[in-house]
């Protein structure tokens, strides 16, 4: 039986550390003075298919607090969107999730 | 009102242009910029385009800023190559907007007008075409 117990304990360990590695990263759209806000509106509906008003909400965001995380989740993806953002011609970037 | 807009959404889905040859040449020379600073590392633009992807790292992974890169050059050179169309489809009016929008903000930054009391303060020809971009992105966003 005794295998079966640190076989349990190495299984626990292993899962906390996956689970420490795995905070997501955030993709931010940072305020500027010049950006129409329809035009925020319509660039986040386009790349991320979001809904007229989650979109408005987030422009507001961005606009009010000067910057608005815009999707959480794998690295990877989070790049690509932030890319997609910068051709559209917003100012982006992506952050660890803290 | 509908004869002051300038850009309009037919009901084929065609966007209809409607820019006098002004406009056309203001956006003529926007586009221009744009695929002149992707290519030009010299160009007052190219610091504009080329913006850290992820800040904490000190270099962008060489993919995504080849795919930046690319897709920059792609909508812009589109935009370049409908200039003198009356109608545009979706893909097309994309390219304009995102290309519009980029042309704007590597204004801003080349001239250090990244808050309203510099907007404000800035010569009146400058002012004069960054709100020029402003009315088209406005006009273009409400038919995409």
């Amino acid at each position: 039986m005794k295998p079966m117990r640190r076989l349990t304990t190495e299984t626990d360990v292993t899962t906390e550390k996956i689970v420490a590695t795995e905070r997501p990263w955030n993709v931010v759209v940072w305020d500027d003075p010049v950006t129409p806000m329809s035009v925020v509106v319509v660039i986040f509906k386009r790349i991320f298919g979001y809904s007229n008003n989650k979109c408005t909400q987030l422009m507001l965001t961005v606009h009010n607090e000067g910057r608005a995380i815009v999707w959480s989740g794998q690295r990877e993806r989070a790049e690509s969107y932030c890319v997609k953002l910068q051709v559209a011609g917003l100012q982006s970037t992506i952050e660890r999730d803290e | 009102m509908v004869g002051n807009k300038l850009f309009i959404r037919r009901r084929d889905g065609r966007i209809e242009v409607r820019l006098s040859d002004a406009g056309r040449a203001v956006a003529r020379e926007a586009f221009g910029h744009v695929v002149a600073a992707e290519r030009d590392p010299n160009h007052e633009w190219h610091a504009g385009l080329n913006a850290p992807i992820d800040p904490s790292s000190d270099d962008d992974d060489p993919v995504s800023t080849l795919n930046r890169q690319h897709e920059i050059s792609t909508n812009a050179e589109l935009a370049v190559m409908t200039l003198q169309d009356q109608f545009l489809n979706d893909a097309e009016a994309w390219a304009w907007l995102s290309t519009f929008q980029i042309a704007l903000r590597s204004t801003v930054v080349a001239n250090g007008l990244m808050s309203n009391e510099k907007l404000d303060a800035c010569p009146s020809e400058l002012l004069e075409y960054i709100r020029t971009l402003q009315q088209f992105l406005f006009a273009l966003a409400e038919c995409l």
